[in-house]
Protein backbone atom coordinates (compact mmCIF):
# COMPACT_ATOMS: atom_id res chain seq x y z
CA UNK A 1 0.00 0.00 0.00
CA UNK A 2 2.57 2.20 0.63
CA UNK A 3 4.02 1.80 -3.00
CA UNK A 4 1.70 3.47 -5.05
CA UNK A 5 2.75 6.46 -2.84
CA UNK A 6 6.48 6.27 -3.10
CA UNK A 7 6.81 5.62 -6.81
CA UNK A 8 4.43 8.73 -6.94
CA UNK A 9 6.84 11.08 -4.81
CA UNK A 10 9.55 9.43 -6.87
CA UNK A 11 8.12 10.02 -10.07
CA UNK A 12 6.58 13.48 -9.44
CA UNK A 13 9.83 15.59 -6.98
CA UNK A 14 12.59 13.24 -6.44
CA UNK A 15 13.03 12.33 -10.65
CA UNK A 16 12.51 16.39 -11.55
CA UNK A 17 15.20 17.42 -8.54
CA UNK A 18 17.73 14.91 -10.18
CA UNK A 19 16.83 16.44 -13.48
CA UNK A 20 17.56 20.08 -11.84
CA UNK A 21 21.00 19.20 -10.17
CA UNK A 22 21.90 18.15 -13.66
CA UNK A 23 20.43 21.03 -15.65
CA UNK A 24 22.64 23.10 -13.08
CA UNK A 25 25.39 21.94 -14.61
CA UNK A 26 24.62 22.63 -18.18
CA UNK A 27 24.35 26.07 -19.95
CA UNK A 28 20.41 26.60 -21.17
CA UNK A 29 19.53 29.82 -22.42
CA UNK A 30 16.22 29.47 -23.61
CA UNK A 31 16.92 32.24 -26.10
CA UNK A 32 19.17 29.77 -28.01
CA UNK A 33 17.60 26.54 -28.06
CA UNK A 34 19.61 23.68 -29.48
CA UNK A 35 22.66 25.24 -28.04
CA UNK A 36 22.41 23.05 -24.63
CA UNK A 37 25.69 21.75 -23.44
CA UNK A 38 27.26 20.51 -20.33
CA UNK A 39 29.70 22.86 -18.51
CA UNK A 40 30.14 21.27 -15.29
CA UNK A 41 30.09 24.01 -12.06
CA UNK A 42 30.70 26.89 -14.34
CA UNK A 43 27.22 28.26 -13.15
CA UNK A 44 27.89 27.28 -9.40
CA UNK A 45 31.29 29.65 -10.14
CA UNK A 46 29.40 32.30 -11.59
CA UNK A 47 27.18 32.38 -8.50
CA UNK A 48 29.82 33.02 -5.83
CA UNK A 49 31.29 36.41 -8.15
CA UNK A 50 27.66 37.24 -8.25
CA UNK A 51 26.96 40.06 -6.16
CA UNK A 52 23.12 39.74 -6.79
CA UNK A 53 23.54 36.40 -5.60
CA UNK A 54 24.72 37.01 -2.31
CA UNK A 55 22.20 39.62 -2.07
CA UNK A 56 19.70 37.42 -2.83
CA UNK A 57 20.81 34.96 -0.41
CA UNK A 58 20.97 37.60 2.25
CA UNK A 59 18.00 38.97 2.26
CA UNK A 60 16.55 35.41 2.06
CA UNK A 61 17.78 34.64 5.28
CA UNK A 62 16.64 38.20 6.86
CA UNK A 63 12.70 37.58 5.62
CA UNK A 64 13.27 34.01 6.36
CA UNK A 65 14.42 34.72 10.16
CA UNK A 66 12.07 37.85 10.60
CA UNK A 67 9.06 36.95 9.53
CA UNK A 68 9.13 33.50 11.65
CA UNK A 69 10.39 35.55 14.53
CA UNK A 70 7.45 38.14 14.25
CA UNK A 71 4.94 35.41 13.37
CA UNK A 72 6.30 33.60 16.52
CA UNK A 73 6.29 36.42 18.59
CA UNK A 74 2.50 37.99 17.71
CA UNK A 75 0.82 34.78 17.09
CA UNK A 76 1.82 33.54 20.56
CA UNK A 77 1.31 37.23 22.20
CA UNK A 78 -2.27 37.30 20.60
CA UNK A 79 -3.38 33.89 21.84
CA UNK A 80 -2.08 35.02 25.19
CA UNK A 81 -4.37 37.63 25.16
CA UNK A 82 -7.31 35.96 23.55
CA UNK A 83 -7.54 33.46 26.25
CA UNK A 84 -8.70 36.06 28.50
CA UNK A 85 -11.20 37.22 27.01
CA UNK A 86 -13.11 33.86 26.03
CA UNK A 87 -16.13 35.16 25.37
CA UNK A 88 -14.88 37.39 21.95
CA UNK A 89 -12.65 34.31 20.74
CA UNK A 90 -14.96 33.40 17.94
CA UNK A 91 -14.86 36.23 16.15
CA UNK A 92 -10.96 36.27 16.69
CA UNK A 93 -10.69 32.83 15.14
CA UNK A 94 -13.29 33.37 12.10
CA UNK A 95 -10.83 36.44 11.71
CA UNK A 96 -7.97 34.66 11.91
CA UNK A 97 -8.88 31.56 8.84
CA UNK A 98 -9.41 35.15 6.50
CA UNK A 99 -5.79 35.70 5.84
CA UNK A 100 -4.76 31.64 5.83
CA UNK A 101 -7.41 30.82 3.02
CA UNK A 102 -6.57 33.49 0.76
CA UNK A 103 -3.88 32.93 -2.08
CA UNK A 104 -0.67 34.60 -1.03
CA UNK A 105 -1.18 36.47 -4.88
CA UNK A 106 -3.90 37.95 -4.07
CA UNK A 107 -2.97 39.16 -0.42
CA UNK A 108 0.28 40.87 -2.20
CA UNK A 109 -1.98 42.28 -5.02
CA UNK A 110 -4.35 43.54 -2.39
CA UNK A 111 -1.50 45.23 -0.45
CA UNK A 112 -0.09 47.02 -3.38
CA UNK A 113 -3.18 48.75 -4.25
CA UNK A 114 -5.61 48.87 -1.62
CA UNK A 115 -3.04 49.04 0.90
CA UNK A 116 0.28 50.88 0.09
CA UNK A 117 0.02 52.73 -3.30
CA UNK A 118 1.29 56.32 -1.83
CA UNK A 119 -2.21 57.99 -3.58
CA UNK A 120 -4.59 56.48 -2.49
CA UNK A 121 -3.78 53.80 0.01
CA UNK A 122 -5.17 53.40 3.42
CA UNK A 123 -1.46 52.52 4.91
CA UNK A 124 -0.21 55.47 3.32
CA UNK A 125 -3.50 57.53 4.61
CA UNK A 126 -2.89 56.24 7.80
CA UNK A 127 0.38 57.32 7.91
CA UNK A 128 -0.51 60.93 6.71
CA UNK A 129 -2.76 61.34 9.13
CA UNK A 130 -0.37 59.78 11.97
CA UNK A 131 2.24 62.81 11.19
CA UNK A 132 4.69 60.36 9.45
CA UNK A 133 4.30 61.58 6.00
CA UNK A 134 3.31 59.87 2.81
CA UNK A 135 6.13 57.42 1.27
CA UNK A 136 7.05 55.21 -1.39
CA UNK A 137 6.02 51.92 0.33
CA UNK A 138 7.04 49.59 -2.70
CA UNK A 139 9.43 51.88 -4.60
CA UNK A 140 11.77 52.93 -1.85
CA UNK A 141 14.35 49.89 -1.35
CA UNK A 142 14.59 49.78 2.29
CA UNK A 143 10.79 50.45 2.95
CA UNK A 144 9.91 48.10 -0.02
CA UNK A 145 12.04 44.85 2.37
CA UNK A 146 10.12 46.01 5.40
CA UNK A 147 6.86 46.23 3.35
CA UNK A 148 7.32 42.67 1.84
CA UNK A 149 7.62 40.92 5.44
CA UNK A 150 5.27 42.78 7.11
CA UNK A 151 2.90 41.30 4.30
CA UNK A 152 3.94 37.87 4.92
CA UNK A 153 3.71 38.69 8.90
CA UNK A 154 0.05 39.84 8.47
CA UNK A 155 -0.82 36.72 6.33
CA UNK A 156 0.58 33.96 8.63
CA UNK A 157 0.28 35.36 11.83
CA UNK A 158 -2.89 33.88 12.06
CA UNK A 159 -2.26 30.68 11.94
CA UNK A 160 0.54 30.65 14.31
CA UNK A 161 -2.69 32.39 16.80
CA UNK A 162 -4.95 29.76 16.11
CA UNK A 163 -2.19 26.91 16.66
CA UNK A 164 -0.62 28.46 20.08
CA UNK A 165 -4.47 29.05 20.97
CA UNK A 166 -4.41 25.04 20.59
CA UNK A 167 -1.69 24.14 22.10
CA UNK A 168 -2.26 26.37 25.23
CA UNK A 169 -6.02 25.85 25.85
CA UNK A 170 -5.00 21.66 25.79
CA UNK A 171 -2.48 22.85 28.92
CA UNK A 172 -3.26 21.30 32.18
CA UNK A 173 -4.95 24.47 34.35
CA UNK A 174 -3.71 22.58 37.82
CA UNK A 175 -0.31 23.92 37.35
CA UNK A 176 -1.12 27.19 36.77
CA UNK A 177 -3.33 27.15 39.75
CA UNK A 178 -0.60 26.01 42.04
CA UNK A 179 1.78 28.68 40.65
CA UNK A 180 -0.88 31.15 41.78
CA UNK A 181 -1.26 29.68 44.97
CA UNK A 182 2.09 30.35 45.30
CA UNK A 183 1.99 34.26 43.97
CA UNK A 184 4.05 33.53 41.54
CA UNK A 185 3.39 36.57 38.87
CA UNK A 186 2.11 36.34 35.71
CA UNK A 187 5.61 37.11 33.93
CA UNK A 188 7.27 33.81 35.72
CA UNK A 189 4.12 31.79 35.26
CA UNK A 190 4.52 32.59 31.49
CA UNK A 191 8.42 31.67 31.40
CA UNK A 192 8.71 28.88 34.05
CA UNK A 193 5.09 27.18 33.22
CA UNK A 194 3.64 27.87 30.31
CA UNK A 195 6.89 28.34 27.53
CA UNK A 196 8.32 24.99 28.77
CA UNK A 197 4.95 23.09 28.08
CA UNK A 198 4.41 24.45 24.81
CA UNK A 199 8.02 24.05 23.64
CA UNK A 200 7.31 21.14 21.30
CA UNK A 201 4.54 23.15 19.77
CA UNK A 202 6.67 26.24 19.36
CA UNK A 203 9.15 23.98 17.27
CA UNK A 204 6.94 22.68 15.08
CA UNK A 205 5.26 25.64 14.35
CA UNK A 206 9.06 27.05 13.67
CA UNK A 207 9.23 24.46 11.22
CA UNK A 208 6.22 24.96 9.95
CA UNK A 209 6.55 28.61 9.37
CA UNK A 210 10.45 28.54 8.07
CA UNK A 211 9.57 26.18 5.26
CA UNK A 212 7.03 28.19 4.37
CA UNK A 213 9.13 31.31 4.36
CA UNK A 214 12.00 29.75 2.33
CA UNK A 215 9.44 28.95 -0.40
CA UNK A 216 7.58 32.24 -0.55
CA UNK A 217 7.02 33.73 -3.64
CA UNK A 218 3.50 35.20 -4.71
CA UNK A 219 3.10 37.72 -2.53
CA UNK A 220 6.61 39.11 -3.24
CA UNK A 221 5.89 38.64 -6.92
CA UNK A 222 2.58 40.19 -6.82
CA UNK A 223 2.90 43.00 -4.78
CA UNK A 224 6.95 44.11 -5.73
CA UNK A 225 8.09 41.79 -8.28
CA UNK A 226 11.52 41.72 -6.46
CA UNK A 227 12.34 45.22 -7.18
CA UNK A 228 12.58 47.66 -6.98
CA UNK A 229 15.91 46.45 -8.48
CA UNK A 230 16.55 43.96 -7.54
CA UNK A 231 15.52 44.85 -3.19
CA UNK A 232 12.74 42.34 -2.09
CA UNK A 233 14.46 39.54 -4.31
CA UNK A 234 14.81 36.35 -2.33
CA UNK A 235 16.41 32.95 -3.44
CA UNK A 236 13.03 32.08 -5.41
CA UNK A 237 12.41 35.37 -6.73
CA UNK A 238 16.18 35.24 -7.93
CA UNK A 239 16.07 31.95 -9.17
CA UNK A 240 12.55 32.57 -10.98
CA UNK A 241 13.83 35.93 -12.70
CA UNK A 242 17.05 34.55 -14.23
CA UNK A 243 14.98 31.62 -15.38
CA UNK A 244 12.39 33.28 -17.17
CA UNK A 245 13.09 36.63 -17.67
CA UNK A 246 16.48 36.50 -18.48
CA UNK A 247 16.08 32.85 -19.78
CA UNK A 248 19.30 31.49 -18.57
CA UNK A 249 17.30 28.11 -17.27
CA UNK A 250 20.98 26.18 -16.59
CA UNK A 251 22.21 29.32 -14.23
CA UNK A 252 18.07 29.81 -12.26
CA UNK A 253 18.71 25.67 -11.60
CA UNK A 254 21.98 26.04 -9.55
CA UNK A 255 20.66 29.15 -7.60
CA UNK A 256 17.54 26.44 -7.05
CA UNK A 257 19.82 24.14 -5.56
CA UNK A 258 21.67 26.53 -3.61
CA UNK A 259 17.99 26.87 -1.78
CA UNK A 260 17.35 23.65 -1.99
CA UNK A 261 20.69 22.58 0.15
CA UNK A 262 19.60 25.51 2.17
CA UNK A 263 15.89 23.94 2.95
CA UNK A 264 16.92 20.76 3.58
CA UNK A 265 19.77 21.75 6.00
CA UNK A 266 17.52 24.04 7.67
CA UNK A 267 14.87 21.40 8.04
CA UNK A 268 17.06 18.77 9.39
CA UNK A 269 18.36 21.40 12.34
CA UNK A 270 15.16 21.99 13.23
CA UNK A 271 14.18 18.42 13.22
CA UNK A 272 17.26 17.38 15.33
CA UNK A 273 15.93 20.13 17.78
CA UNK A 274 12.37 18.09 17.29
CA UNK A 275 13.73 15.03 18.15
CA UNK A 276 15.78 16.20 21.41
CA UNK A 277 12.74 18.00 22.97
CA UNK B 1 -11.45 46.14 41.24
CA UNK B 2 -11.02 49.04 39.56
CA UNK B 3 -7.20 47.61 38.24
CA UNK B 4 -9.32 44.38 37.03
CA UNK B 5 -11.51 46.84 34.95
CA UNK B 6 -8.33 48.68 33.71
CA UNK B 7 -6.33 45.74 32.60
CA UNK B 8 -9.80 44.25 30.91
CA UNK B 9 -10.30 47.10 28.98
CA UNK B 10 -6.30 47.51 27.81
CA UNK B 11 -7.12 44.07 27.02
CA UNK B 12 -10.31 44.17 24.66
CA UNK B 13 -8.62 47.62 23.71
CA UNK B 14 -5.62 45.30 22.06
CA UNK B 15 -8.06 43.15 20.84
CA UNK B 16 -10.29 45.31 18.82
CA UNK B 17 -6.76 46.87 17.19
CA UNK B 18 -5.70 43.18 16.02
CA UNK B 19 -9.21 42.23 14.77
CA UNK B 20 -9.11 45.13 12.61
CA UNK B 21 -5.86 44.75 11.29
CA UNK B 22 -6.67 40.93 10.21
CA UNK B 23 -9.51 41.98 8.80
CA UNK B 24 -9.01 45.99 7.18
CA UNK B 25 -7.08 44.50 3.66
CA UNK B 26 -9.86 42.71 2.89
CA UNK B 27 -12.72 44.50 4.19
CA UNK B 28 -11.19 47.39 2.15
CA UNK B 29 -11.08 45.02 -0.56
CA UNK B 30 -14.59 44.14 -0.49
CA UNK B 31 -15.59 48.31 -0.53
CA UNK B 32 -13.14 48.52 -3.37
CA UNK B 33 -15.29 45.84 -5.50
CA UNK B 34 -18.13 47.92 -4.85
CA UNK B 35 -16.55 51.61 -5.93
CA UNK B 36 -16.56 53.42 -9.35
CA UNK B 37 -12.90 52.72 -10.73
CA UNK B 38 -12.63 56.94 -10.04
CA UNK B 39 -14.04 56.60 -6.34
CA UNK B 40 -11.17 53.92 -6.09
CA UNK B 41 -8.49 56.76 -6.31
CA UNK B 42 -10.75 59.04 -4.60
CA UNK B 43 -8.66 61.09 -1.70
CA UNK B 44 -9.21 61.09 1.43
CA UNK B 45 -9.81 56.68 0.90
CA UNK B 46 -14.16 57.19 1.14
CA UNK B 47 -15.91 54.77 3.15
CA UNK B 48 -19.12 56.29 2.46
CA UNK B 49 -20.25 56.00 -1.08
CA UNK B 50 -22.55 55.06 -3.92
CA UNK B 51 -22.50 51.39 -3.79
CA UNK B 52 -22.40 49.73 -7.61
CA UNK B 53 -22.33 45.91 -8.67
CA UNK B 54 -21.17 46.51 -11.75
CA UNK B 55 -18.08 45.63 -11.23
CA UNK B 56 -18.42 42.01 -10.45
CA UNK B 57 -20.87 42.57 -13.69
CA UNK B 58 -17.97 43.41 -15.23
CA UNK B 59 -15.66 40.27 -13.57
CA UNK B 60 -18.76 37.70 -14.72
CA UNK B 61 -20.40 38.78 -17.84
CA UNK B 62 -17.70 41.62 -19.65
CA UNK B 63 -15.34 40.96 -22.28
CA UNK B 64 -12.82 40.57 -19.46
CA UNK B 65 -14.61 38.02 -17.47
CA UNK B 66 -12.96 35.35 -15.82
CA UNK B 67 -15.83 32.39 -15.97
CA UNK B 68 -13.07 30.25 -18.02
CA UNK B 69 -10.74 31.13 -15.71
CA UNK B 70 -12.99 29.69 -12.73
CA UNK B 71 -13.69 26.49 -14.38
CA UNK B 72 -9.91 25.92 -15.29
CA UNK B 73 -9.27 26.25 -11.60
CA UNK B 74 -12.37 23.90 -10.43
CA UNK B 75 -11.12 21.28 -12.95
CA UNK B 76 -7.56 21.38 -11.75
CA UNK B 77 -8.28 21.59 -7.97
CA UNK B 78 -10.88 18.71 -8.44
CA UNK B 79 -8.44 16.54 -10.23
CA UNK B 80 -5.59 17.04 -8.16
CA UNK B 81 -7.56 16.59 -5.12
CA UNK B 82 -8.95 13.32 -5.90
CA UNK B 83 -5.96 11.77 -7.40
CA UNK B 84 -4.00 13.25 -4.41
CA UNK B 85 -6.15 11.01 -1.83
CA UNK B 86 -6.71 7.76 -4.25
CA UNK B 87 -2.91 7.76 -3.64
CA UNK B 88 -2.12 9.01 0.01
CA UNK B 89 -4.69 7.48 2.04
CA UNK B 90 -3.68 3.72 1.22
CA UNK B 91 0.05 5.29 1.67
CA UNK B 92 -0.79 6.86 5.16
CA UNK B 93 -2.57 3.95 6.59
CA UNK B 94 0.52 1.59 5.57
CA UNK B 95 2.83 4.19 7.25
CA UNK B 96 0.83 4.61 10.09
CA UNK B 97 -0.30 0.51 10.93
CA UNK B 98 2.57 -1.63 9.19
CA UNK B 99 5.92 -2.49 10.90
CA UNK B 100 8.12 -2.10 8.23
CA UNK B 101 12.05 -1.67 8.40
CA UNK B 102 11.68 1.61 5.81
CA UNK B 103 8.93 3.01 8.31
CA UNK B 104 10.98 5.58 8.74
CA UNK B 105 13.14 6.43 6.42
CA UNK B 106 10.31 6.17 4.07
CA UNK B 107 8.89 8.90 6.52
CA UNK B 108 11.47 11.14 6.40
CA UNK B 109 11.30 11.16 2.58
CA UNK B 110 7.88 12.10 2.57
CA UNK B 111 8.44 15.11 4.57
CA UNK B 112 11.64 15.87 2.76
CA UNK B 113 9.65 15.95 -0.23
CA UNK B 114 6.77 18.22 1.52
CA UNK B 115 9.78 21.13 1.72
CA UNK B 116 11.35 21.14 -1.61
CA UNK B 117 10.79 24.87 -2.46
CA UNK B 118 8.68 25.22 -5.70
CA UNK B 119 11.11 26.97 -8.06
CA UNK B 120 13.16 23.73 -7.40
CA UNK B 121 10.28 21.93 -9.29
CA UNK B 122 9.41 24.80 -11.89
CA UNK B 123 12.64 24.96 -13.89
CA UNK B 124 12.68 20.96 -14.55
CA UNK B 125 8.96 21.26 -15.31
CA UNK B 126 9.03 23.57 -17.39
CA UNK B 127 11.73 21.19 -19.90
CA UNK B 128 10.07 18.25 -19.19
CA UNK B 129 6.76 19.33 -19.87
CA UNK B 130 7.48 21.23 -22.73
CA UNK B 131 9.60 17.85 -24.10
CA UNK B 132 6.22 15.53 -23.87
CA UNK B 133 4.01 18.12 -24.91
CA UNK B 134 2.11 18.43 -21.72
CA UNK B 135 2.39 22.48 -21.46
CA UNK B 136 -0.53 24.74 -20.61
CA UNK B 137 -2.47 21.36 -20.09
CA UNK B 138 -4.53 20.30 -17.31
CA UNK B 139 -2.51 17.41 -17.30
CA UNK B 140 0.29 18.69 -17.06
CA UNK B 141 -0.22 21.34 -14.18
CA UNK B 142 -2.46 18.13 -12.42
CA UNK B 143 0.91 16.19 -12.31
CA UNK B 144 2.63 19.00 -10.99
CA UNK B 145 0.09 20.10 -8.37
CA UNK B 146 1.07 16.31 -7.24
CA UNK B 147 4.45 17.27 -6.12
CA UNK B 148 2.73 19.43 -3.13
CA UNK B 149 -0.58 17.77 -2.19
CA UNK B 150 1.16 14.45 -2.22
CA UNK B 151 3.42 14.39 0.47
CA UNK B 152 1.42 17.59 2.52
CA UNK B 153 -1.73 15.06 2.41
CA UNK B 154 0.10 11.69 3.27
CA UNK B 155 1.49 13.69 6.45
CA UNK B 156 -1.29 15.05 7.71
CA UNK B 157 -3.27 11.47 7.37
CA UNK B 158 -0.66 9.58 9.02
CA UNK B 159 -1.57 11.66 11.92
CA UNK B 160 -5.34 11.00 11.83
CA UNK B 161 -4.49 6.97 11.44
CA UNK B 162 -2.02 6.63 13.93
CA UNK B 163 -4.79 7.70 16.50
CA UNK B 164 -7.13 5.28 15.29
CA UNK B 165 -7.49 1.95 18.65
CA UNK B 166 -5.58 -1.19 16.13
CA UNK B 167 -7.82 -3.48 18.41
CA UNK B 168 -10.74 -3.31 15.93
CA UNK B 169 -8.91 -3.90 12.94
CA UNK B 170 -6.85 -6.75 14.69
CA UNK B 171 -10.24 -8.40 15.33
CA UNK B 172 -11.42 -8.28 11.28
CA UNK B 173 -8.19 -9.34 10.74
CA UNK B 174 -8.71 -12.47 12.95
CA UNK B 175 -12.27 -13.36 11.04
CA UNK B 176 -9.70 -14.08 8.36
CA UNK B 177 -10.73 -10.43 6.88
CA UNK B 178 -7.87 -9.67 4.16
CA UNK B 179 -5.46 -6.36 4.84
CA UNK B 180 -7.74 -4.49 2.59
CA UNK B 181 -10.84 -5.50 3.65
CA UNK B 182 -9.90 -4.38 7.19
CA UNK B 183 -8.80 -1.40 5.94
CA UNK B 184 -11.90 -0.92 3.87
CA UNK B 185 -14.70 -1.97 6.21
CA UNK B 186 -13.00 -1.15 9.01
CA UNK B 187 -10.62 1.66 9.06
CA UNK B 188 -11.93 4.32 6.39
CA UNK B 189 -15.27 4.77 8.35
CA UNK B 190 -13.74 6.31 11.43
CA UNK B 191 -11.20 8.69 9.39
CA UNK B 192 -13.78 10.08 7.08
CA UNK B 193 -13.69 13.02 9.16
CA UNK B 194 -9.70 12.96 8.66
CA UNK B 195 -10.20 12.36 4.78
CA UNK B 196 -12.59 15.66 4.63
CA UNK B 197 -9.81 18.00 6.38
CA UNK B 198 -7.70 16.80 4.24
CA UNK B 199 -9.61 17.55 0.98
CA UNK B 200 -10.25 20.53 2.04
CA UNK B 201 -6.68 21.45 2.61
CA UNK B 202 -5.42 20.07 -0.17
CA UNK B 203 -8.09 21.52 -2.80
CA UNK B 204 -7.74 24.77 -0.89
CA UNK B 205 -3.71 24.72 -2.13
CA UNK B 206 -4.11 23.77 -5.48
CA UNK B 207 -6.94 26.36 -5.76
CA UNK B 208 -4.49 28.77 -4.48
CA UNK B 209 -1.31 27.95 -6.54
CA UNK B 210 0.13 30.89 -8.39
CA UNK B 211 3.76 30.42 -9.74
CA UNK B 212 3.19 27.04 -11.46
CA UNK B 213 -0.44 28.05 -12.77
CA UNK B 214 1.88 30.88 -14.58
CA UNK B 215 4.92 29.85 -15.98
CA UNK B 216 3.54 26.31 -16.96
CA UNK B 217 0.11 27.41 -17.75
CA UNK B 218 -0.92 29.15 -20.46
CA UNK B 219 -3.70 30.70 -23.11
CA UNK B 220 -5.53 27.90 -22.94
CA UNK B 221 -4.96 26.58 -19.18
CA UNK B 222 -5.14 30.09 -16.83
CA UNK B 223 -6.22 29.49 -13.49
CA UNK B 224 -8.37 31.93 -11.80
CA UNK B 225 -4.91 33.43 -9.69
CA UNK B 226 -3.14 34.52 -12.87
CA UNK B 227 -6.40 36.06 -14.42
CA UNK B 228 -5.90 38.66 -11.75
CA UNK B 229 -3.21 40.06 -14.03
CA UNK B 230 -6.10 40.35 -16.70
CA UNK B 231 -6.73 43.73 -14.86
CA UNK B 232 -3.31 45.11 -14.45
CA UNK B 233 -1.22 46.69 -17.72
CA UNK B 234 1.15 49.49 -17.81
CA UNK B 235 -1.70 52.30 -18.96
CA UNK B 236 -4.62 51.48 -16.40
CA UNK B 237 -5.01 49.19 -13.50
CA UNK B 238 -8.57 48.63 -12.80
CA UNK B 239 -8.63 48.17 -9.13
CA UNK B 240 -12.33 48.21 -8.67
CA UNK B 241 -12.50 45.10 -11.10
CA UNK B 242 -9.02 43.52 -10.02
CA UNK B 243 -10.93 43.50 -6.33
CA UNK B 244 -14.12 42.01 -7.64
CA UNK B 245 -12.89 39.32 -9.44
CA UNK B 246 -10.38 38.45 -6.37
CA UNK B 247 -13.20 38.15 -4.30
CA UNK B 248 -15.28 35.69 -6.17
CA UNK B 249 -11.82 33.91 -6.58
CA UNK B 250 -11.53 33.80 -3.25
CA UNK B 251 -15.22 33.03 -2.10
CA UNK B 252 -14.66 29.09 -2.71
CA UNK B 253 -11.41 29.03 0.18
CA UNK B 254 -13.11 31.52 2.58
CA UNK B 255 -16.29 29.24 2.45
CA UNK B 256 -14.53 26.36 3.01
CA UNK B 257 -11.79 27.95 5.64
CA UNK B 258 -14.89 28.69 7.84
CA UNK B 259 -16.46 25.19 6.98
CA UNK B 260 -13.49 23.70 8.41
CA UNK B 261 -12.82 26.32 10.97
CA UNK B 262 -13.59 23.84 13.81
CA UNK B 263 -11.31 20.85 12.22
CA UNK B 264 -8.76 23.26 11.53
CA UNK B 265 -8.21 24.00 14.93
CA UNK B 266 -8.82 20.08 16.16
CA UNK B 267 -6.66 19.13 13.69
CA UNK B 268 -3.50 21.76 14.97
CA UNK B 269 -4.32 20.37 18.26
CA UNK B 270 -3.37 17.14 17.65
CA UNK B 271 -0.41 17.84 15.72
CA UNK B 272 0.81 20.33 18.50
CA UNK B 273 0.35 18.58 21.56
CA UNK B 274 -0.26 14.92 21.39
CA UNK B 275 1.60 14.25 18.22
CA UNK B 276 5.17 15.55 19.26
CA UNK B 277 6.06 13.36 22.06
CA UNK B 278 5.07 10.23 19.71
CA UNK B 279 7.28 11.27 17.02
Amino acid sequence: MVAPGVLALAATTTFPLLYLVWQSLQNINLAMPGMDRYVGLENYVRMWDDARFWAALGFTIVYAASTVLLQLVLGLGMALLILRIPRAQWAFRIAAILPIVIAPVVAGLFWRSLMLTPDFGVVDFASKALGLGSHNWLGDPALARVSVIAIHTWQWTPFVFLYMLAALAALPSELYEAARIDRASAWRRFVHITLPLIRPAIVVVVILRMTVALSAFAAIYAATGGGPGTATEILNLYAYRVSFAELSLGYGASAAVVLLAMTMAVAAVLFGLRRSS
Amino acid sequence: MRKRTFQNAILIGCGAILLALWTIPIAWAVLTSLKDEKEVLAYPPTVIFEATLKNFHAVLFGPTNIVANLTSSVIIALAATALTIVIAVPAAYAFARLRLRAKRPLGFYVLATQLVPPIGLIIPYFLILNRIGWMDSYKGLVLVYMTFSLPFAIWLLVSYFEDIPREMEEAALLDRASRWQAFWHVVLPQVRGAIAVTVIFVFLNAWNEFLFAVVLGGANVKPVTVSMYNYINTEQTQWAQLAAAALIAMLPVIVLGLLAQKHIVSGLTAGAVKGVGRR
